[in-house]
């Protein structure tokens, strides 16, 4: 019987040629969707999901409560070790330092390579907590002693070639020379660990003060700090035996902390912590999914059963030789699975095709080889199920039905093969989803290009970032260079700095105490370092008060105006002249000049109190404003000049702008993505239409030929055919605007600054399906109405 | 007895009119019958067939099929019912185009979960009967018209029917085909095969024993 049933199915499908196609494309998109969202979400949910012990790991991490709360996936350096001495919750307790931008020399190879995220500080517990074995498969990694490090095997064989790494050494950061004493088995791409040069923790001491010590003093984001517990611990209670750590050790601070304990499994699914994506996220992903695949759905549903009017006298015929419903509704099943399962074939095929750009849009490496295994098949296999179940009951439930004298004397009613009704619902469902999802796209896209558009308060073009790599030179060696650079004349201003403006992975913010008051502000200040020509280098405009001038003893500075409207002054004239302290007093002078607001982190974040000085220790970058007419012999002069300061690193450069739009890279993915999606479902959509429009003629031949016989014009049957679906459209319209209004709104709250929704996004989205409708509609609609009456007539 | 009908009504409602589309119908059909309904366009004599056949309700009255009460049989049991003891034969054939004649003769036998084998050996048998061992391979379009309403008999033949109901069986055939049909027919029910159809034409009417005349839904003598 099954045999049986295939071959009709397969003849049935080869016989009606254009609609199985029109089913298969459909349904082939929406598994093709649904496999990439499953990859895309097994992916993101695989993370860090392999150690042996990971239930039992905890991140530190604290929330820093000023005027709002602020969360810092860290804790201060001196944390670990007083939490292991104070309590007895942790088996081992681990610090991890992230160190960027250093330079890594191997003189006798003449390497000279500019590190950037392979290199963390770790002790040598790190490698206890976490399942990180060396290649010989031990979790014993010799890390205790100072310069020494462990590396994976890719870095071995970067920085060694073929020879044997163990016992050789390295010139970290012009520093410390560092013998390589084990080699790592290379670490799993689902790992936030991803990086290749684990070094010694007493190594760090070189590097930065701070936090290699037991300070309490602040957070550092680059310091992060972990725990494997001993099983069974109420975390509720850890959390609140360390309530009392901020006031044991930093009784003083108006920043008060509270640590948290974050299990490792939320690490990469939280962004509050800088996890790598939100879960939130990975729903709306799944949803959009679903969403789709429900449109292919829908579709052969609406195809099946405009079909099914030309095959109720088959159905009628098995049932008068003897077919019972249950019969007739698999046989209609098995072929739906047999469409499905070549949709689902054709979608695996797709699926081939767009990896690869789906990987370079979310820089990931998924590949089609892991659904290779039990969850995923299952997974396709349920979804083969479901769509079958979903596209194949109703169709075959209505066929099963079909009354057998009628059905073989073609007098079946619209009624009989599924209302009318039911299939205007399906489609008007359709367009709802495709106009929410144009709705999206176009909205994501505006406030995109409003983002990176408008004015950020400060001026990004032709500005270079250029690195002052070491601490190592006199600050007037690097004045000299400057004074050396500026004379070049396709540089047109010049200054150091610590960072741009808007440099989103700086946030240095402090206390600070204005007008030689007692007690420290309520709000934090942004502290932006930079010499005298930093407001002019990146055109801040002065609003009031003058420049400070550089002296050897700092005490002239600039604020901006939120300052003063944070401390309560309308007229900023007002702050000039007086006293601000910040820091806790480390840094005290007079406020000389007053700058307007500019966007000091990202565009999404609101416009913080900021000040401006010249703190000569942490000058990090020289930003460089040229001319980019004469760019390229500029900036090869610019470097020919920075090597002679700094012979043994290597020369580093970033134009601001880029960097800007950098910060924009998951706008720009959930971009590329919302595109894509809207654009499938418009095809979808449209896939849709010429089925059911098919249909819909179908069923008016006799009426447009009686219409044409009593003498109406091709230009009134074609209002006739298209005034249906224009309303349907109008009505999907008025469902899907206050959807994606509410939806989008909803979006556009996480950023400060945001564009708005404005009407004519819903008008262009609904005149965009009602044309898109119509044009797939005119092939068909226009055949019909020139059709020769006679014939439609005579079928009676 | 074959089947017995008692007092049968069948009728629409259309807007406050009843139209009635059976009127008081008693027949009684014994084995071995063959039988012509006969009547003008639209007196019921389709209808009547259908009401025989189970594949049409009436709506008042008694149906009995070797004693069995149809009109108070459910659905499942009534098409039961039809399937072991009744072959359907139509004016336009009513093969499955995406068939071949093959299957188009086993189909029935499908429905009726018969063994592959026995199957076959079936539908040899009935091509052979039929004359059309060489045609079995082709689907209907490719055959003429009364080749096709040969497979049809032949459709209707295989399950071994104690009934064979045909509407109008010749009707689209010329006149040459329409006579093997009928010929066909006679020799069917010399078998022993009971026959009932409806027919415009007094030569074919002449093949059966017995003719029944409807005029508008009622029976005339």
């Amino acid at each position: 019987m099954f045999k049986n049933q295939l071959k009709i199915a397969l003849r049935s499908l080869l016989k009606r040629k254009v609609f199985s196609l029109i089913n298969i494309v459909g349904l082939a998109i929406g598994f093709g969707c649904a496999i990439i969202v499953f990859l895309f979400v097994s992916h993101h949910l695989s993370y860090d999901k392999f150690h042996l012990n990971g239930d039992r790991i905890y991140r530190f991490v604290t929330e820093e409560q000023l005027d709002g709360i602020h969360y810092s996936a860290s804790v201060p350096p001196g944390f670990a070790n007083a939490f292991k001495e104070d309590y007895a919750y942790a088996e081992k307790m681990a610090k991890v330092v992230y160190w960027g931008d250093e330079v890594l020399t191997i003189e006798d190879r003449n390497l000279k390579i500019n590190m950037d995220e392979e290199v963390r500080f770790v002790e040598a517990d790190f490698f206890n907590i976490f399942n990180f074995p060396l290649i010989n498969g031990s979790h014993e990694v010799p890390l205790n002693e100072p310069n020494t490090a462990v590396i994976t095997e890719d870095m071995a064989e970067r920085l060694f070639g073929q020879e044997e790494p163990v016992g050789k050494a390295f010139l970290f950061g012009n520093k410390e020379l560092i013998t390589v004493t084990g080699v790592l088995k290379e670490f799993p791409v689902t790992s936030d660990f991803k990086s290749s040069i684990f070094i010694s923790f007493p190594t760090l001491k070189s590097f930065s003060r701070f936090m290699s010590s037991e300070s309490w003093g602040g957070i550092s984001t680059n310091l992060m700090c972990f725990g494997l517990l001993h099983p069974n611990q109420d975390i509720e209670a850890i959390e609140k035996s360390i309530v009392a750590y901020p006031e044991k050790f930093r009784p003083n601070s108006k920043n008060k902390h509270v640590y948290k304990l974050q299990p490792l499994s939320e690490m990469h699914l939280n962004t509050t912590y800088g996890g790598g994506i939100n879960r939130s996220t990975l729903w709306i992903f799944s949803l959009i999914g679903v969403f789709i695949l429900g449109m292919a759905c829908i579709n052969f549903v609406n195809i099946s059963t405009g079909q099914s009017l030309y095959r109720s006298k088959e159905v009628g015929m098995r049932k008068v030789v003897g077919g019972v419903k249950t019969q007739l509704f698999w046989q209609f099943m098995i072929e739906t699975l047999l469409t499905g399962f070549l949709a689902l074939l054709a979608g695996i095929g797709l699926c081939f095709l767009v990896l690869p750009w789906f990987n370079s849009v979310f820089e990931l490496t998924l590949s089609m080889g892991s659904l290779l295994n039990i969850v995923a098949i299952g997974f396709i296999l349920a979804l083969l199920g479901l769509v079958t179940f979903f596209a194949g009951s109703y169709p075959g439930v209505l066929m099963a039905r079909v009354a057998p004298i009628s059905a073989l004397k073609n007098q079946l009613s619209a009624n009989d093969i599924g209302g009318s009704n039911t299939r205007k619902v399906l489609v008007i469902a359709q367009f709802t989803i495709a106009i929410i999802l144009i709705v999206g796209t176009v909205v994501v896209n505006k406030q995109l290009s409003y983002a990176m558009t408008s004015d950020l308060g400060y001026d990004r073009s032709a500005v270079v970032m250029v690195e002052i790599p070491t601490n190592d030179v006199l600050p007037v060696q690097v004045e000299g260079l400057k004074e050396r650079l500026s004379k070049f004349s396709g540089v047109e201003k010049i200054s150091r700095c610590l960072a741009s403006p808007g440099a989103a992975y700086l946030e240095w913010s402090t206390s600070v105490q204005y007008n030689n008051k007692a007690e420290a502000e309520e709000f934090s200040i942004m502290v932006k370092a930079g010499d005298k020509d930093y407001v002019d280098t990146f055109g801040i405009p002065l609003v009031a008060g003058r420049h400070f001038v550089e002296k050897d003893t700092l005490d002239e500075v600039m604020v901006n105006e939120t300052f003063a409207r944070k401390v309560g002054i309308t007229n900023v004239n007002d702050l000039l002249g007086k006293q601000i302290a910040i820091n806790s007093g480390r840094v005290k002078a007079s406020i000389v000049g007053v700058v307007s607001d500019f966007h000091d982190q990202s565009f999404e974040g609101s416009i913080n109190p900021v000040f401006i000085g010249p703190l000569v220790d942490v000058y990090n970058e020289f930003a460089i404003k040229i001319n980019m007419a004469q760019a390229s012999q500029t900036l090869s002069d610019i470097e020919a000049e920075w090597t002679k300061l700094f012979p043994e690193f290597v020369f580093n450069y970033d134009f601001l702008d880029e960097r800007v739009a950098e910060q924009y890279q998951k706008e720009q993915q959930f971009l590329s993505l919302t595109k894509a999606f809207s654009l499938l479902a418009i095809l979808i959509g449209c896939l849709g239409v010429y089925g059911l429009i098919s249909f819909f003629i179908g069923q008016k031949t006799k009426e447009i030929g009686i219409r044409k016989v009593l003498g109406s014009n091709l230009g009134q049957i074609l209002k006739l055919l298209t005034k249906d679906f224009v309303v349907m459209i109008l009505l999907a319209g008025a469902i899907a605007s206050p959807i994606a209004w509410l939806v989008m709104n909803r979006w556009l709250e996480s950023y400060q600054y945001r564009t708005q929704i404005s009407w004519w996004v819903f008008v262009l989205a609904i005149g965009g399906v009602i044309l898109i409708t119509m044009t797939t509609m005119a092939y068909k609609t226009i055949k019909a109405a020139n059709a020769d009456p006679v014939k439609s007539l005579r079928a009676e | 007895m074959l089947l017995e009908l008692k007092n049968i009504f069948k009728w629409v409602n259309s807007g406050s009119q009843r139209i009635f589309l059976l009127k008081d119908i008693n027949l009684s059909v014994e084995e071995g019958e063959f039988i012509s309904v006969m009547g003008p366009s639209g007196s019921g004599k389709s209808t009547l067939l259908n009401v025989i056949g189970m594949l049409d309700q009436f709506d008042e009255g008694e149906y009995y099929f070797f004693d069995e009460s149809v009109h108070k049989l459910k659905e499942r049991h009534r098409s039961n019912l039809y399937k072991e003891y009744i072959g359907f034969v139509f004016q336009a054939y009513h093969l499955l185009d995406d068939l071949t004649v093959y299957e188009n003769l086993e189909m029935p036998l499908l429905y009726k979960k018969y063994k592959g084998a026995e199957r076959k050996a079936m539908v040899a048998d009935m091509l052979d009967r039929f004359n059309i061992v060489g045609k079995k391979d082709l689907f209907p379009a490719q055959l003429s018209g009364g080749q096709q309403q040969l497979v049809g008999v032949a459709r209707a033949l295989i399950s071994k029917p104690k009934l064979i109901l045909a509407d109008e069986p010749t009707g689209n055939l010329n006149s040459k085909q329409g006579e093997e049909i009928m010929d066909l027919f006679k020799q069917l029910n010399e078998e022993g095969v009971t026959i009932i159809q409806v027919t415009h034409s007094e030569k074919n009417a002449a093949y059966g024993s017995r003719i029944i005349n409807l005029l508008d839904g009622r029976m005339v003598k």
